[in-house]
């Protein structure tokens, strides 16, 4: 069966609609606190010219995550300012990892890595999605995700093979965060449908997908390959988040919360 | 932020395909796919860019600024020059005979 394409926001109605737009928050969620996390790095970075690529890729994120923010509004949710400040932490629909604090250096490329991996593999999808309000937009975002990717393989491959303590400072990273890299691929409440309507495939899929295309950079890099328990119990995709998050979200929303109608 | 301990690699960028590749600065990096890596958020962000090339600056050879008197010409080299031409100055001529005639202004060659 082939999926029939999906021309407007217009079109979209019933369940469909609805799970359309639980997947948007899921995408532009994660990228709005992916991209603040890693914002953090702006003026810290080990070196000048490493600082700036990271705080660059933290704009694109925010950036995606407007774009996302955009489409949620075409299909007539708030605007995207008060989808990024002022909703709650309940309300925000992000995995576990984006949340966890900014850490070391090691942790933070570890983290790059495996969530902009993971993107490409989801913006790959997102490309030929029978929604086309998004598979326009992911076409378009494929090209800084792609360079996302080389920055993370680039730094995972050097820091794999360079001294004892960046290996040693490597894995301790992967032991961190790959407990949440099941977390990136939580399945939502409409998987299914959004699968059968060809939307997107469905998490479990993207899941096996991913793992395949960084098998041979953890390898070379000696990190073993994150696992995923048979069973998810539901976290970020359903409101419940790791205590990180509301402070994060206090500093990102307290300026715009002093007067919410003020004009930038 | 500590001092770098990478080398220095000049970036040049290529605004179109088919252009020449233009300098336009350099980047600390360990090594040549990571200069161009974190070239282009250095220089490739900010305007047109379809190519980027590195180059390790230990490469470049240059020479003594002590020496420039030797790009100086000494006597008149004009005729190096387009303007030293005589067919420069028809064309020049000519566009002046035209002036308030047509908007042509190419200068066609009598």
């Amino acid at each position: 069966m082939t999926p029939s394409v999906i021309e407007n926001a217009g079109d979209l109605s019933g369940p469909l609609r609805a799970a359309v737009i639980e997947l948007l928050y899921w995408l532009a969620d994660n990228d709005l606190v992916m991209g603040h996390r890693n914002s953090e790095w702006t003026g810290l970075g080990p070196i000048l010219e490493a600082d700036i690529a990271f705080s660059s890729m933290a704009q694109d994120e925010m950036g995606h995550a407007l774009a996302y923010y955009q489409l949620l509004h075409d299909l007539g949710e708030r605007d995207p300012d008060s989808l990024a400040f002022v909703r709650e932490p309940r309300e925000f629909r992000c995995a576990a990892l984006v949340c966890l604090q900014r850490d070391d250096w090691a942790f933070s490329l570890v983290r790059q890595f495996l969530y902009d991996s993971a993107e490409h593999v989801r913006l790959t999808h997102l490309a030929s999605s029978a929604y086309q309000p998004l598979a326009s937009l992911a076409r378009k975002l494929v090209g800084e995700e792609k360079y996302h990717l080389m920055h993370g393989r680039s730094w995972i491959e050097r820091l794999g093979r360079a001294t004892d303590e960046s290996r040693a400072r490597l894995a301790a990273a992967m032991a961190k965060a790959a407990p949440h890299a099941a977390g990136l691929f939580e399945a939502g409440p409409h998987d299914a449908l959004l699968a059968q309507a060809g939307i997107l495939p469905s998490e479990r899929a993207l899941w096996d997908e991913w793992r395949d295309s960084i098998a041979a950079d953890l390898s070379h890099a000696e990190l073993a390959m994150p696992g995923r328990p048979p069973v998810l119990p539901p976290a970020g995709r359903f409101g419940l988040h790791p205590a990180d998050l509301a402070p994060l979200l206090e500093a990102m929303q307290r300026v715009y919360r002093l007067d919410p109608t003020a004009a930038w | 932020m500590s001092d770098s301990q990478w080398r220095v690699w000049e970036v040049f960028h290529q605004q179109a395909r088919g252009d020449a590749h233009i300098y336009v600065g350099s980047v600390h990096a360990p090594d040549a796919e990571m200069a161009l890596l974190l070239a282009k958020e250095q220089y490739g962000r900010r305007q047109a860019c379809v190519n980027m090339w590195v180059v390790d600056a230990r490469h470049i050879h240059r020479t003594e600024y002590s020496d420039s008197d030797i790009f100086s010409p000494g006597t008149d080299k004009s005729y190096r020059e387009a303007y030293g031409y005589d067919t420069t100055r028809r064309i020049r001529a000519v566009r002046e005979s035209r002036k308030g005639g047509t908007a042509r202004d190419g200068g066609e060659e009598t």
